[in-house]
């Protein structure tokens, strides 16, 4: 696609969402739509704005933060020491394949009540969900990624006299990489998932709470204000981690 | 240099080679013909420590790490540069880094990636990618140099310039060299002395047939010579003679 041809794509997108919002405005105030279910946009505005302008949000968004990003790193490390443990040990690899098959097929968001249960309803609870999320992830592309590196590269170093220790640096690690960096974005979405669900279940502080306070007094405005402040978060570590991608990746794009 | 007796190999309990014997001499070129599927391969990897034989024995004269193999596909890290992927051998070595950097960048210069140090193998053409590979392999100024197949993915005539260059550089340094190939006259052109390897399963040498070409040899000119069609045809009869489930006898 040419520059102009994607900056046109990006004029429509704009101009059909300004147009959404405008629709969704105008049916509110003709009083087509119920306020107290679909609140107009310039509410839930008004409310974004006060809860930016007065402060209130940003105790919560930091304690949301600081549990999803120590989650990532948590979950990366558990799901990377595993994961390669698993790949180079038969026998760890008997023992926490089906833990972690388990672990892979249910919604690993109903050990919330549990982890509130054992961890209390502070950081420890949801930075446990947000870790267990992101760890099962990275295990099965660090476990995979090794399983199916490439065996000619493998031999290739050998036939070079690289020993163990070399493979790991020449050839798993960056194959690992790769998979790894695969997954960073879904890793991201869940160390917040895991946040903000942690919170939603029971907490004092945080964007969980604050959606869990805005449900429970049926206040349909301050949920969506919180949705999009949600979603705009994720969105600017997207596009953190596409930086870090290409980044880490520019073997690969440089073809 | 390098003979190896007896040797017998299986993948999974299916045999494929048997009974193996076979010598390389120091300074010799040898080449290794045969159907495709008949084990050739399996006797490099024996060599090199890829491949455990069922039975048999490899004598080397040489440490295996002076051995230098050279693949048929031409797999380089693809997240390395050029550069260190031609240093990665010396860099295994331990070799001090100046000294790394000096012959890797010798061997670019030598096989004509001077300006390409920088570049990942994905930004290469394939005869460049080789040229990389042969690099890597050759920068480790291995004693015994195995070969298997090596061009058989390039076009014919950067494969002419790129054997042309290797066959050079061989004779200057008196390399030990077995080449692995299905390209008969390439085997005759090349080589001082001929194996030819039967059809599978418990495939086996058939004949070893010396190739009385004068060296320095072009590897144009060296097809021509009049050694080359007598040799080439009873090769081609010992081919077509091997037993073969494609050829079984009534």
């Amino acid at each position: 696609m040419t520059r102009t041809a994607r900056d046109g794509a990006g004029i429509r997108r704009g101009l059909a969402l300004l147009l959404l919002l405008a629709a969704w405005e105008s049916l509110s105030r003709v009083g087509w739509l119920d306020p107290f279910y679909a609140p107009p946009p310039s509410a839930v505005g008004q409310v974004m704005w006060t809860l930016v302008a007065d402060g209130q949000l940003w105790p919560h968004l930091e304690a949301t933060a600081i549990a999803a990003f120590a989650g990532l790193v948590l979950g990366l490390a558990l799901g990377i020491v595993l994961g390669f443990a698993a790949a180079l040990s038969p026998v760890l690899a008997e023992l926490l394949e089906p833990v972690m098959i388990l672990l892979n097929a249910i919604p690993r968001v109903i050990l919330a009540p549990l982890f509130v249960i054992w961890l209390g309803i502070g950081l420890a609870s949801k930075l446990a969900l947000a870790t267990i999320l992101v760890a099962v992830l990275i295990f099965f592309a660090v476990y995979n990624g090794i399983k199916e590196v490439d065996q000619r590269l493998v031999e290739r170093v050998r036939t070079l006299g690289g020993g163990r220790s070399v493979l790991i640096r020449e050839v798993y690690v960056p194959s690992v990489t790769v998979w790894v960096l695969g997954n960073f974005k879904v890793a991201v979405g869940f160390a917040f998932t895991g946040a903000v669900v942690g919170e939603f279940v029971a907490s004092s502080r945080g964007l969980g709470y604050l959606l869990q306070f805005a449900q429970s007094t049926y206040n349909a405005a301050l949920t969506i204000a919180l949705i999009i402040i949600i979603m705009a978060f994720v969105l600017v570590l997207f596009a953190l981690s596409e930086r870090l991608e290409r980044r880490l990746l520019a073997w690969r794009s440089a073809t | 240099m390098l003979r190896v007796s007896g040797l017998a190999v299986g993948y999974g309990g299916a045999p494929v080679l048997e009974g193996v014997d076979l010598e390389v001499r120091t300074g010799e070129f040898a080449s290794l013909v045969g159907p495709s599927g008949s084990g050739k391969t399996s006797i490099l990897r024996v060599v090199t420590e890829l491949l455990q034989p069922e039975r048999g024995t490899v004598d080397l004269d040489i440490p295996v790490s002076e051995v230098g193999f050279l693949f048929q596909d031409d797999a380089l890290l693809p997240w390395r540069t050029v550069r260190q992927n031609v240093a990665l051998g010396l860099r295994i070595r331990h070799l001090p880094p100046a000294v790394v950097d000096e012959k890797a960048e010798r061997w670019l210069t030598l096989l004509g990636l001077g300006g390409y140090g920088d570049r990942y193998p994905g930004q290469l053409s394939g005869g460049q990618r080789k040229r990389v590979a042969i690099a890597q392999v050759l920068a480790l100024e291995p004693k015994l140099l195995l070969m298997d197949e090596p061009f058989a993915s390039l076009d014919a005539i950067v494969r002419m310039r790129i054997t042309q260059e290797l066959l050079d550089w061989v004779e200057r340094e008196h390399l030990t060299v077995l080449l692995v190939t299905h390209d008969l006259e390439e085997a005759i052109s090349v080589s001082d002395v001929v194996y030819v390897l039967g059809q599978g399963p418990r495939a086996t040498i058939h004949a070893r047939y010396p190739v009385e070409i004068p060296r320095p040899r072009h590897v144009i000119e060296a097809r021509r010579h009049p050694a080359v069609g007598p040799l080439l045809r009873r090769l081609w009869e010992d081919l077509s003679d091997a037993p073969s489930p494609d050829h079984a006898p009534p």
